[in-house]
C-alpha cells in the first residue's frame, strides 16, 4: 500500500482547509469540551468529597466509580444507547444519534477519570495546607477551596486526561451518535468510517490533527504547571 | 497576677492505648512567652493542636479571656486570635505576599488594608530580599520567618510554634528568636513547643514542662 499519497493529500486538506474537515473537527471539539465543562464541577465535587469525608455507603461509590473506569467504552454505549433508544426510559427525548447524546456518552465516560483523579489529588495534598488555612482564619468551605488550590495541578491533569479521553472515544460515539455527516461524526469515527472505506487521505489529516491537539494539550499543561508540577 | 489570655483545665487525649494528655492544666498571661518543653512523643504538639483548634481533646475546659469552651466544642471565632506554626511551616504554592495576605483575607480585609500590613510584615521579617522568591525555594529559616510573618499580620493574641527554631543554622535560629522576642514586646503571647536548649534558656520566658500527660 502506498502510503505517501495519501499523506501528501491529508495534508493538503489539511492546508486547503476542506470544509468536510473542518467541520469535523470543530464538532467534536465542541462536543468534547461541552461534555467536560458539564461534567467536571460535579465529578471534582465528589471527588473532593471523598477524598475528604467519611460516609456510609462511601467505600461501594469509590469502587463503582474505579469499575466504571475500566468499563469498555462501547459497553457503557450500550448501556446509553438503551436508555436513549425509543423503547428506553429516555426515549421519549430522542436524543439518539444526536450531538447531545454523544455529550452524554462522554460525560459518562469522563465521570469515572475525572473522580478519581480528583480523589487521588487531594488524597495527595499536605494535610498541613487544610490546617494552615483553618488556623489562618479560614472557614472550612474556603480552607478546603485553598486545598482544592493547592493540588490545582492534580485537578488540571485529571481534566487534561479526561478530554484527551473523550476527544480520541470511538466505540461509544459511534453506537450513541450513529456517526452521521454533519451531525454526530467526529474525528475518530470519522476516521473508522474513512479507512473502512480506503479513503486514508481524510483519516491520516484528522489523525494529524488528534495527535497535534493530544501534544498541544500536554504542552500547555506543561507551561501552566511550570515548577510547581514538577514538585 | 496578670490578667489570664488563656486558661486550660484538665485537658485529655488519648491517642490508642496511649494516655497523651491526662490533664493538662496551664494559664496564658497577655504579652508573655512560655517554652513548653518535653520528651518525643510527651503530647507537646498534641497540647498545642488542641489549644488551635486542629485537633480535638477528649476533655477539658478551655477559657480565652471570659469565654470558656467545654473540648471537644472549640469556637470558631477563637481562630481570630489563636494561630498555630507547623513545626515545618506550610507555605501556599503562591507568593511569599499572596501567603502573608491570605489570612487578612480570608478575613475579608480590604486590599488597601492588606498591601500596608503585608508590606511591614516582609519588613519586620527581613525578608524583602526574598520576597520574589517562589516559597518552596525558601530555605528552613525563611519559610519560618514567612509564616511568622503570615500570624503577625493577624495580629493575634496568641501564637503557638512548634519547634520553631528546630534544623535552623545558627543564623536562622537568631533571626527566628528576635522576631519572637519582638511579638512579644508587641503583647502577643508566645507559646513555643521546643527541645532547643537556647529557647529552653531564654530569660524572659516562662516554662512549662510535659511529662507523662502532665505539666510540671
Amino acid at each position: 500500500m502506498d502510503l505517501l499519497d495519501p499523506t501528501r493529500e491529508a495534508f493538503a486538506l489539511l492546508l486547503r482547509g476542506d470544509p468536510d474537515l473542518l467541520q469535523i473537527i470543530w464538532l467534536s471539539l465542541w462536543l468534547s469540551v461541552t461534555a467536560i465543562v458539564l461534567i467536571a464541577p460535579p465529578s471534582i465535587a465528589l471527588g473532593v468529597l471523598l477524598a475528604k469525608r467519611r460516609f456510609p455507603g462511601q467505600r461501594a461509590v469509590m469502587v463503582v466509580v474505579q469499575a466504571l473506569l475500566s468499563f469498555p467504552t462501547v459497553v457503557l454505549g450500550l448501556a446509553i444507547y438503551m436508555m436513549l433508544s425509543r423503547r428506553g426510559p429516555l426515549g421519549a427525548y430522542e436524543l439518539l444519534f444526536t450531538p447531545t447524546a454523544i455529550v452524554i456518552g462522554y460525560m459518562a465516560i469522563a465521570f469515572p477519570i475525572l473522580v478519581v483523579f480528583t480523589v487521588s489529588a487531594v488524597q495527595g495534598a499536605d494535610p498541613r495546607a487544610f490546617e494552615t488555612a483553618r488556623s489562618l482564619g479560614a472557614g472550612r468551605v474556603h480552607a478546603a477551596i485553598t486545598t482544592l488550590w493547592e493540588v490545582r495541578f492534580g485537578i488540571m491533569a485529571a481534566v487534561v486526561n479526561a478530554f484527551g479521553r473523550v476527544v480520541s472515544e470511538v466505540g461509544c460515539a459511534i453506537m450513541v451518535g450513529g456517526n452521521i455527516a454533519g451531525v454526530t461524526r467526529n474525528m475518530p469515527t470519522a476516521i473508522a468510517l474513512e479507512t473502512s472505506k480506503g479513503d486514508f487521505a481524510q483519516g491520516i489529516a484528522l489523525g494529524i490533527v488528534l495527535m497535534a491537539l493530544a501534544l498541544g494539550i500536554n504542552i500547555v499543561l506543561a507551561l501552566l504547571q511550570g515548577e510547581g508540577g514538577l514538585k | 497576677m496578670t490578667q489570664a489570655l488563656l486558661e486550660a483545665a484538665g485537658i485529655k487525649r488519648r491517642l490508642g492505648a496511649n494516655q497523651v494528655l491526662a490533664g493538662v492544666d496551664m494559664r496564658l498571661a497577655r504579652g508573655q512567652g512560655y517554652v513548653l518543653s518535653g520528651d518525643n512523643g510527651s503530647g507537646k504538639t498534641t497540647l498545642l493542636r488542641i489549644l488551635a483548634g486542629l485537633e480535638q481533646a477528649d476533655a477539658g475546659v478551655l477559657q480565652l479571656r471570659d469565654e470558656r469552651a467545654a473540648l471537644p466544642r472549640y469556637p470558631d471565632a477563637w481562630r481570630k486570635n489563636i494561630v498555630y506554626v507547623h513545626q515545618h511551616p506550610y507555605l501556599f504554592h503562591t507568593s511569599v505576599v499572596a501567603n502573608i495576605a491570605y489570612g487578612l483575607k480570608a478575613r475579608g480585609a480590604a486590599r488597601e488594608r492588606c498591601v500596608p500590613e503585608v508590606e511591614a510584615a516582609i519588613d519586620w521579617a527581613g525578608l524583602r530580599e526574598v520576597v520574589q522568591v517562589p516559597p518552596h525555594k525558601l530555605s528552613g529559616g525563611e519559610k519560618q520567618r514567612v509564616a511568622m510573618a503570615r500570624a503577625k499580620v493577624l495580629a493575634p493574641q496568641l501564637l503557638l510554634l512548634d519547634e520553631p527554631t528546630a534544623n535552623l543554622d545558627a543564623d536562622g535560629r537568631g533571626r527566628v528568636l528576635d522576631l519572637l522576642a519582638s511579638l512579644c514586646a508587641e503583647g502577643v503571647s508566645v507559646l513555643i513547643a521546643c527541645h532547643d536548649r537556647e529557647l529552653i534558656e531564654l530569660p524572659a520566658v516562662q516554662r512549662f514542662h510535659l511529662e507523662q500527660g502532665k505539666l510540671g
